[in-house]
């Protein structure tokens, strides 16, 4: 379990994240939604440990880092590296001893040729590959369906739901509201830094439907398209 | 155009502001250290061109990245992207064109030339995807990033070693055991993304000590032959051999600790200095490497605790 009690980042005087209280337990899918620059990946990176904060962050994981696999939005890769390189480096910081990457790779990545002539959709998912390879405990994925083929997008879905029933806990962030629908338990909405509203899955239908209303709004009709 | 070489000028000078130095102030001794390595490299060996030559090459090389080169496609005409490609390559080259004129290496000098024209017309990029093979894949990342970009200064180093015996010049061996050893720095200068040291399970000291564990082991892939051939061809000089080894591992030392201390910073002037006197007196380091052992635990508590 994760337990975020008061969490407030700043930086400099401005408030990214205000007095955020969150609880995400084992076994749940959590999803995290909001606009672009709402805080979303400033609070992943608090959990991970990347980002100084205020306030408290409790699990019974000690220390939690190390058992958080964190996909970022854009994975960065090394020049001259390769997929099974990158898989390799990322097992052994975590002391995990895998010696045929192929049988589990499950994308068919080419493992051979160099990560950062990958695809933007193919970098991803070699970097979804890596974290599940370190065998973690908890995943926190900022926008894994970004950029990535719609045979991957099912195959990303169905490995979050085995991963729920591994017990595992998953916070994930996307703006296809739909992946959400299928695998999160509960959606946060963050507005500007702090939490307004706390979804559960009954009410998913209705949360798309109030987002829809207030992104568009009329911002399309002043264009005056013609 | 101009506002281009402008921007250029703003961006570098950008750059020497952030490891503290003044743009001007910089420059001036960037150019007194080249005419100083220079000299020295004149009188040492008689390969001085080739190494001004490929450090000159080096630098143009970095300037014709393929993604640079498409970007700037991008934005100008095709003539002024290639007059703008000439004018920066020169701009490098002619302070090495000035050093190698002045010492005859007349030669060398047009052959420098030519090649940093040819690099700003024609385009690095190549649809032949061949992945260099590495001895350093089980444990990525600087050794394999490293060996990939400078392979081929190890058998250079090795062809300096055979024509070391066959020439009987022990001074030459030696250079070319240190030049294996500063490529190997080379793979240290620059900082990590926070991702690839969060992502360790370990505390900084363990970190750290891994981090030397397979400096010192990867490194001896090349550098031990070279030590043990030197070592059978001049055995009359096996502890000077040893000597210069045990130098290579402690400065090898020296920069992981050097990079980790200032991280997620680039390694800044004062670690230029501490690395200058270094030089000049070696067994300062027995002192500086704890100092910067303990620095670097400090700066890599953040990420991992």
């Amino acid at each position: 379990m994760i337990e975020i009690k008061d969490l407030t980042k700043k930086y400099g005087d401005k408030i990214v994240l205000k007095n955020i209280n969150l609880q995400f337990n084992k076994g749940k899918v959590y999803g995290i939604v909001g606009e672009n620059g709402a805080g979303k990946t400033t609070l992943f990176r608090c959990i991970s440990g990347l980002e100084k904060y205020d306030g408290e962050i409790k699990s019974e994981l000690n220390p939690l880092k190390n058992y958080i696999g964190l996909l970022l939005t854009n994975p960065y890769f090394f020049t001259r590296i390769t997929g099974r390189e990158y898989l390799q480096l990322l097992c052994n910081a975590r002391k995990i001893k895998i010696e045929d990457f192929e049988k589990q790779n499950i994308f068919n990545l080419p493992l051979n040729q160099y990560a950062s002539t990958y695809s933007t959709g193919m970098k991803k998912k070699l970097a979804i590959t890596a974290i599940l390879l370190q065998k973690n405990k908890v995943f926190i994925l900022d926008e894994p369906y970004n950029g990535v083929d719609i045979q991957s997008n099912l195959i990303i879905t169905e490995l979050i739901l085995e991963l729920k029933k591994l017990n595992k806990t998953l916070i994930i962030s996307s703006h296809i509201f739909s992946t959400l629908n299928d695998t999160c338990d509960e959606i946060h909405l963050l507005e500007k830094g702090e939490l307004i509203k706390t979804v559960q899955k009954e009410d998913f239908k209705k949360l798309e439907e109030e987002m829809k209303t207030t992104a568009i709004g009329n911002k399309v009709k002043k264009m005056n398209l013609k | 155009m101009k506002e281009y070489f402008n921007l250029q000028i703003k961006l570098i000078g950008r750059k020497f502001r952030e490891i503290g130095l003044h743009p001007i102030l910089a420059i001036i001794l960037l150019m007194v250290a080249l005419i100083a390595l220079s000299i020295y490299a004149y009188k040492k060996t008689e390969f001085a061109p080739y190494i001004l030559s490929f450090l000159a090459l080096s630098f143009i090389m970095k300037l014709s990245e393929v993604k640079r080169n498409e970007f700037l496609k991008t934005i100008f005409k095709s003539n002024e992207h290639i007059k703008i490609r000439i004018i920066e390559n020169l701009i490098l080259t002619i302070p090495f064109l000035i050093i190698l004129l002045f010492f005859y290496s007349y030669f060398e000098a047009s052959l420098l030339l030519l090649i940093s024209i040819i690099f700003a017309i024609k385009s690095m990029k190549s649809d032949y995807k061949f992945t260099i093979p590495t001895p350093y894949f089980k444990k990525p990342f600087e050794f394999t990033i490293g060996f990939r970009k400078t392979f081929y200064l190890i058998p250079l180093a090795y062809i300096l070693t055979v024509i070391s015996i066959s020439v009987n010049n022990f001074n030459l061996g030696i250079f070319s055991f240190l030049l294996v050893f500063v490529v190997y720095f080379s793979y240290y200068f620059k900082p990590e993304e926070e991702y690839f040291v969060w992502s360790f399970d370990a505390n900084p000291k363990s970190f750290l000590l891994y981090k030397i564990k397979t400096a010192l082991m990867q490194s001896t892939y090349f550098v031990l032959p070279i030590a043990l051939t030197l070592s059978y061809f001049y055995l009359s000089e096996i502890l000077l051999v040893l000597l210069f080894l045990i130098i290579g591992y402690t400065f090898l030392i020296f920069f992981i600790v050097a990079k980790y201390s200032t991280y997620p910073d680039e390694i800044g002037i004062v670690q230029g200095i501490i690395l200058a006197l270094s030089i000049f007196f070696p067994p300062i380091l027995l002192m500086i490497i704890p100092l910067l052992f303990n620095q670097s635990q400090k700066r890599l508590n953040y990420l991992l605790q």
